[in-house]
């Protein structure tokens, strides 16, 4: 069947498209965490409310997480931080702030006006501890497990839906775990 | 949705930051702040290098290369720094791996067979006549 | 009103598509020639409806009506009448209608010019409006299902316009999009013809002489648009650069490539009779890379400072339409090429195969593009991880892949056809290979500069080509006393080529670039010249407020550059000063204000630069030398059969 030579171009063109069916359900400009599963980089950040107290990775240890890194002029957690709060009331997982290169005095104005949802918050203005992090954009979360093991990365906020559907699910999987 | 809020998240940076100029002692450390941020990606741009983006990333990128580069480390340190924590997509420059052999060398390959297919098969054709 | 009338054109458009594409089948059941005459009709009322829509669509525009969705998200009422009407084509649903008017005015060129000129070839005529009928529908069917511009909102509150990116807000816009619409759509007719080749079982000198020019329109259309991309790209992203490897850029200059190699085995075919199979081939990948780039703007697959907003369901429906009609094209091709093989008579050593080298070449460029291009969605595809291919690796891999075309462009047009002794043109050409490769290495040197071995080469190849161009061409002077047009365009457009690589390796040399912190009144030196900050003012513009930084160079030239801020959304833009000639521009950009007085300004010394230019505008001159020379054959033709 000498004649298979001319199907070359044919079948190429399929194994293309199918390529490309596939890329349309990628997301081509999120960038993947390298600490998945690895321990979280190390970080000691003075906290939002009190200077004299560090939040650090002990903060982790022995129990589930959820890191967010948030700031007043990112829109998008002002919409974040009421999935956050409802998270906080109805879940026992720890919600550890990170305020990404921001004003004190903004964030703290931030918080009162909407409540606290966090157990404490880290205070990044250079942004230096972000970049050891892997930040790029806020808002973003990682999930920390109770050895202080980083197990999920969320880009972008956290809606209802991904909460109930994807974060709540692996939390839930983890509080079990030793 | 989730596409509209990454974008979102993007124009989020207001940029009002003054252009950071970095003023180096030799030419040699200024060739290779440019060489290496020009092969940096900038991760909120739509396809940028560090080098040209006025994204706050980017201009917090280029200041850790700088620093690092006053500080006396090498090249593929500053490289290892950063795809420690942001994987192999903050490179322009693909690395040379397993997962890569084929695009680095799937041109030349298609080049060369190509080639060797053309002449096979003029030379085929002229042993038959 | 004219929304309404704009949707209502479409619908007629539609419906003509439909009567284009099949008049010729029932024609051809019914051995009636009445209905190609009706095929033909139908393209005239195509074009006419679609040019209504696409005025409706810019009266739209100009009226500010922010009731249509599209011109509420790309206009804005303070934006200048030039850029309303330039903002018609620049989103997703204004530059679709456009393809689709483009595509209908070169079926209509086909239409009548082919007519006139092969009055004969009705069968193939046919045939061809037929296929660029199915390919119409497609395209207006996919305005209806996903990228209607005359959607309307009526929405409760007072709206004001998004407003037109700064970036796109300049003379560039207006031709950038058309001039590569002209090319990419264009290669529509080159696919017909391949198809109605491939449907008749044979492809003859005649069908080869009559596609000629619609290739080779295109692509000079094609470098224009690219030529013109570039150099926009240049004045507007203030960072002295050409060319950048975006995922767009690259998807514009595949087709290029597999045009050209199209344009080098059609000569072969129509003057030789082989490589029909290559030339079908290769017409069906020009289409098939012009629509998969029209794919990759749109679908949210890639991401590029180019591409339009996306929407998944555009991206489904561009691909169904890409399988049918690309996929469909290569069955066809598979079914019915064997009609075609002819069993090469030349011999090993001869034109005709450094031509195929030329083809196989050009098709590895492609595939370097591709690969570099979708890699990082393989990968991702496969979950092995994220990475980003860019300019370092596509500079790395795609010279070295281009140099060896180079080096043929000079030697192929001094073979003979069919069989060449080596002996004899090593002694036509030792002399200016020889000559070259002393100038290109050594006139550096000569002349001052440092001496780089990639430097050096490209100066050879690009002296190379010049020096057995002309040599070439003297020598038909020497025995024809005159060179024909149809020679003048193939020498100029390699010409065009030589002084383009030359632009690039002597630009990629000898650029300097400083960064500095400068106030009023003070200067600084670069590459020689001396440039003196003189002042600063500040303006206005119809929609942005302005400063302007002037800038003395060897005490005579003035250069302004320009910081930009766009009263609509806040956004900054900054507007280059550049001071041109043939040898060198200088290049200032403004930035930021570090101090009180103190500015941070960018300036550029790049040598050759316009020659990057000049050499794709070359390409373009000889193509129109090819289609006039085609046209006074035709004219000649038509008097001698009178």
């Amino acid at each position: 069947m000498k004649f298979i030579k001319y199907f070359f171009p044919f079948i190429l063109f399929l194994a293309l498209m199918v390529l490309l069916l596939r890329g349309l359900s990628l997301h081509p400009s999120e960038v993947p965490s390298p600490f998945i599963n690895k321990p979280a980089p190390s970080f000691q950040l003075p906290s939002l409310f009190d200077r004299n107290k560090m939040t650090s990775n002990q903060d982790f240890i022995g129990h589930v997480t959820l890191l967010n890194v948030w700031a007043t002029w990112c829109v998008v957690c002002a919409e974040e931080h009421s999935v956050l709060s409802e998270i906080a009331k109805n879940s026992n997982v720890v919600l550890i702030g990170l305020n990404y290169k921001d004003s004190q005095a903004e964030a703290i104005k931030w918080l009162k006006k909407r409540g606290n949802p966090y157990h404490i918050i880290g205070v990044d203005q250079t942004g230096n501890s972000a970049i050891d992090w892997g930040v790029y954009g806020t808002p973003e979360t990682f999930l920390i497990d109770k050895k202080g093991y980083i197990r999920y990365k969320q880009i972008g906020p956290i809606s209802p839906q991904t909460w109930e559907q994807k974060l709540k699910p692996m939390v839930e999987k983890l509080q079990k775990e030793e | 949705m989730r596409i509209f809020f990454i974008i979102l998240l993007f124009f989020s940076f207001k940029v009002f930051a003054a252009q950071d100029i970095y003023q180096f002692d030799s030419i040699q450390k200024q060739q290779r702040f440019d060489a290496l941020t020009s092969q940096l990606r900038c991760l909120v741009c739509q396809n940028q290098n560090i080098a040209e983006s006025n994204a706050a990333l980017a201009i917090d990128l280029r200041k850790q290369v700088y620093e690092k580069i006053q500080k006396g480390e090498n090249d593929q340190s500053i490289v290892n720094y950063l795809v420690e924590r942001y994987g192999d997509f903050i490179l322009y420059r693909p690395p040379f791996n397993g997962l890569t052999l084929a695009l680095w060398l799937g041109p030349f390959l298609f080049l060369i067979a190509g080639l060797s297919y053309l002449f096979y098969y003029l030379r085929q054709s002229k042993m038959r006549e | 009103m004219f929304p309404e009338l704009g949707r209502f054109a479409l619908i007629l458009a539609l419906y003509f598509s439909l009567v284009q594409a099949l008049s010729p089948v029932w024609g051809y059941y019914k051995k009636n020639s009445v209905y190609f005459k009706l095929s033909k009709m139908a393209v005239i009322g195509q074009f006419i409806f679609l040019s209504f829509a696409m005025l409706s669509l810019i009266i739209c525009f100009i009226n500010n009506d922010l009731t249509v969705l599209y011109v509420r998200e790309h206009s804005h009422d303070l934006l200048p009448l030039i850029y309303k009407m330039g903002a018609a084509w620049g989103g997703h649903e204004g530059s679709l209608l456009l393809w689709c008017l483009i595509l209908s005015a070169w079926t209509l060129a086909f239409s009548i010019f082919s007519s006139l000129f092969h009055p004969d070839q009705t069968e193939l005529q046919e045939k061809i409006l037929m296929v660029l009928g199915i390919i119409s529908f497609g395209f207006i069917l996919f305005l209806f299902a996903t990228s209607n511009p005359f959607q309307r909102d009526f929405p409760d509150n007072v709206i004001i316009g998004n407003d037109l990116t700064p970036i796109l807000q300049d003379p560039g816009l207006i031709f950038h999009p058309p001039m590569l619409y002209f090319g990419y759509v264009g290669f529509a007719i080159g696919f017909a013809f391949a198809i109605a080749a491939l449907i008749e079982g044979k492809l003859d000198k005649e069908w080869a002489a009559m596609c000629r020019p619609w290739i080779i329109l295109p692509w000079a259309f094609l470098s224009l648009g690219i030529v013109l991309g570039s150099w926009w790209a240049y004045r507007e992203l203030g960072w002295g650069g050409w060319w950048f490897w975006d995922p767009v850029e690259n998807a514009s200059l595949l087709p290029w490539l597999s045009a050209t190699a199209l344009i080098h085995t059609l000569i072969v075919s129509e003057k030789r009779s082989v490589f029909k199979g290559w030339t079908i081939l290769l017409a069906i990948v020009t289409f098939a890379l012009s629509l998969i780039g029209t794919f990759l703007v749109r679908s949210g697959v890639l991401v590029s400072v180019h591409t339009f907003a996306s929407d998944p369901t555009r991206g489904i429906f561009l691909l169904s339409y890409l399988t049918i009609i690309i996929g469909g094209a290569f069955l066809l091709f598979a079914a019915r090429i064997k009609y075609f093989y002819q069993a090469p008579h030349f011999k090993l050593f001869s034109r005709e195969t450094f031509l195929l080298v030329n083809s196989i070449v050009l098709l590895s460029a492609v595939a370097t593009i591709v690969i570099g291009t979708l890699y990082p969605i393989i990968l991702d595809a496969l979950n092995a991880g994220k990475i980003s291919v860019g300019e370092p690796y596509f500079n790395t891999v795609f010279i070295p892949i281009m140099l060896p075309l180079l080096f043929l462009m000079g030697l192929a047009p001094h073979m003979n056809w069919g069989q060449q002794s080596f002996s004899d043109i090593l002694k036509k050409l030792n002399f200016t290979f020889f000559f070259s490769l002393i100038l290109g290495f050594f006139s550096p040197l000569l002349l001052g500069f440092e001496f780089h071995l990639l430097t050096g080469l490209g100066l050879f190849f690009g002296i190379w080509i010049i020096l057995a161009t002309i040599q070439y061409a003297y020598q038909i002077f020497r025995t024809q006393h005159k060179i024909p047009l149809q020679n003048w365009s193939m020498i100029v457009a390699h010409l065009g080529i030589a002084i383009f690589a030359l632009g690039i390796t002597i630009n990629k040399s000898y650029s300097t670039e400083k960064q500095i912190k400068i106030a009023p009144q003070e200067s600084v030196q670069i590459a020689g010249y001396h440039i003196l900050f003189q002042n600063l003012a500040t303006s206005k513009g119809p929609n942005y407020k302005s400063i302007q930084a002037d800038f003395l160079i060897n005490g005579t030239r003035t250069l302004t550059a320009e910081q930009r801020l766009y009263t609509a959304h806040q956004e900054f833009l900054s507007k280059p000063g550049i001071s041109t000639n043939i040898w060198r521009d200088i290049y200032i950009a403004l930035g930021n204000s570090i101090s009180d007085d103190s500015w941070s300004v960018r300036l550029y010394y790049k040598p050759f630069v316009r020659w990057i230019w000049f050499g794709g505008i070359m390409l373009l001159i000889g193509g129109f030398m090819s289609l006039l020379n085609y046209l006074i054959k035709r004219r000649v033709v038509k008097h001698e059969i009178h």
